[in-house]
């Protein structure tokens, strides 16, 4: 079965590729504004006349915080997620489009190995990118002269990565779904990506106003960010707990629907 | 000799088409049998649902006595049947090599031998991707990772499309060394000439209803054409005996075509005062064009 991960590899490697250089850049970037940022705010805190955030004073003085306001609760989660519908995107139904599905089910293959192989693979492409984006950012905050917790950074990782599962699964049930090569792809990243962003901002300024309100709860991109100081007390267990029950409906609903397709 | 593949009643409807329409058939061990029809027949929809790609509608299928609509018996299937689709559609980014050893990976019993044979009689460059293969390559890569499998059944929807006549000869040639070596083929084509040449069965379909299940020698045999002429113009009712399976008339001249019951049946023209009456036999494409245009 191991060629069936390596088709998947094959059909995946090159939006993999890019994912990484996508990766790099976000974290790149962010690691060399830094400096520049951190001193604006500075200023802007000098200044009585500025414009004063809460905060900025853990924006200046944190630099894990920074790093986790920047990638986790942004770029680098928004980037991360883009990515890993982008690995999830294929499958028989996909295969139906482009020829190849009749080969395919040729095979002695069960249509639940085919789609778990490819969860499976998209899976673990997510979890090297996001392994590969706490490189660069070691490797970019040692050229900057700045430390931070490593564990905490893994530990965002793992949030980022275990609230992100739901977007594969999402995802693979669009891409079941709705029949088209790119249609299925477009009508995912609409589906998800919209409400998405929109939520994720509007939470955002809403938090910085030390407001909140009942859409909180489906602030997804808040649940893969977590707090900046992830603990056991603050992981957010519940929500991650709804988002798993979640997937699992959503994988169900993939599998029954995929069983009874006729190619 | 025990039957590989059985159907009962088996049906299918796409929305309100229905492609197959109770197909009772039955695919003896070691037999190189031909599925016949027109394009829309059944043919390809009654393939799909025999290795689980389409779900029948009603009836039933099995294939190695394991049940075609259930996936885990599916499965059980498709580990001992060797399947070349029509649209002969491979991963266009993988290298020949590559999906060579893909497919080959699924397969215990595949023939290596089989394989580097092909690859040089086929002239398949290993390093070539698929995409940049001819469409003639690309149906002789299909056919050669189906006949290496080493699979008991081989199942071919149309194997000889877009290939040269030199490979179709080829092509036909291993069909028929496999069935010499004990593999059952199942094949459908519109190649009347073919099949005339490796099936020793025959199985038509029309309109999701099987018209003839017979061995190719006894169609040869049994199957009849009756031109008779006679001095009155006579009408088609005059023809309706148990063996006649089309009859046209024009004018003072009728042709039928028979079945069985031959001698019975010239006895009857020859009652209804036949001028002439001639018996020829029957290709096996004559037979097929009687059986798709004879509908109600």
């Amino acid at each position: 079965m191991k060629m069936l991960y390596y088709k998947a590899w094959i059909e995946t490697r090159v939006r993999f590729i890019a994912g990484l250089i996508a990766a790099t850049i976000i974290c790149v970037y962010n690691i060399q504004q830094h400096a520049w940022l951190t001193a604006m705010w500075a200023g802007e805190l000098a200044n009585p006349h500025g414009f004063h955030m809460s905060w900025m004073p853990l924006g200046i003085h944190e630099y894990g915080w920074y790093l986790w306001h920047y990638l986790f609760d942004n770029y680098l989660q928004q980037v991360w997620s883009l990515f890993a519908v982008l690995f999830a995107f294929g499958g028989l139904i996909r295969e139906r489009s482009s020829g190849t599905v009749l080969f395919s089910l040729g095979l002695p293959v069960s249509r639940r190995r085919w789609l778990f192989t490819r969860l499976a693979v998209a899976l673990i492409e997510s979890v090297a990118l996001s392994l590969f984006a706490v490189i660069v950012v070691l490797i970019g905050s040692a050229v900057i002269h700045q430390t931070f917790s490593l564990p905490q950074m893994l530990l965002h990782t793992a949030l980022m990565i275990a609230a992100g599962i739901f977007i594969i699964a999402f995802g693979n049930l669009c891409y079941t779904l709705f029949p088209g090569n790119y249609l299925s792809l477009l009508l995912t990243l609409v589906l998800l990506g919209v409400p998405y962003l929109l939520l994720q901002t509007y939470m955002q300024h809403l938090r910085y106003l030390g407001k909140t309100n009942w859409l909180a709860y489906f602030d997804f991109a808040h649940a893969m960010a977590g707090p900046w100081q992830l603990t056991w007390s603050t992981t957010p267990w519940i929500t991650l707990l709804i988002i798993w029950a979640l997937t699992a409906i959503l994988l169900r609903v993939t599998l029954t629907y995929g069983d009874r397709f006729d190619y | 000799m025990a039957a590989i593949i059985e159907t009962h009643e088996l049906k299918k409807d796409y929305g309100k088409h229905q492609a197959v329409r109770g197909l009772n058939l039955s695919v003896q061990a070691g037999s190189v049998c031909a599925f016949l029809g027109q394009n829309g027949a059944g043919k390809s929809s009654t393939i799909k649902m025999l290795l689980g790609m389409v779900h029948p509608t009603s009836g039933a299928g099995r294939v190695f006595g394991h049940n075609i609509d259930n996936e885990k018996e599916s499965l059980l299937i498709r580990q001992r049947v060797a399947f070349v689709a029509e649209d002969k559609r491979l991963y266009d980014y993988m290298t020949v090599e590559q999906i060579v050893r893909f497919t080959r990976s699924f397969f215990p019993h595949w023939n290596h031998d089989l394989e580097h044979r092909l690859l040089d009689q086929f002239e398949l460059p290993p390093d070539r991707k698929v995409r940049q293969l001819s469409k003639g390559m690309r149906t002789k890569l299909a056919l050669l990772l189906g006949f290496a499998r080493g699979c008991e059944l081989l199942i071919l929807d149309e194997p000889t499309e877009g290939l040269d006549p030199v490979a179709i000869e080829d092509v036909l040639q291993i069909v028929v060394s496999l069935a010499a070596q004990g593999t059952t083929v199942f094949f459908s084509s519109h190649q009347i000439a073919e099949v005339e040449q490796v099936a020793d069965h025959v199985l038509m379909i029309d309109r999701g209803k099987l018209v003839l299940d017979a061995p190719m020698d006894q169609v040869k045999e049994q199957y009849r054409q009756i031109l008779a002429v006679f001095p009155e113009p006579v009408e088609a009712r005059d023809f309706h005996l148990p063996g006649i399976e089309t009859v046209r008339t024009e004018g003072r001249t009728v042709s039928l075509v028979a079945s069985h019951n031959v001698d019975s049946i010239v006895e009857h023209v020859r009652m209804l005062r036949a001028g002439s009456i001639d018996v020829v036999p029957l290709s096996l494409k004559e037979i097929f064009l009687g059986k798709v245009r004879a509908r109600p």
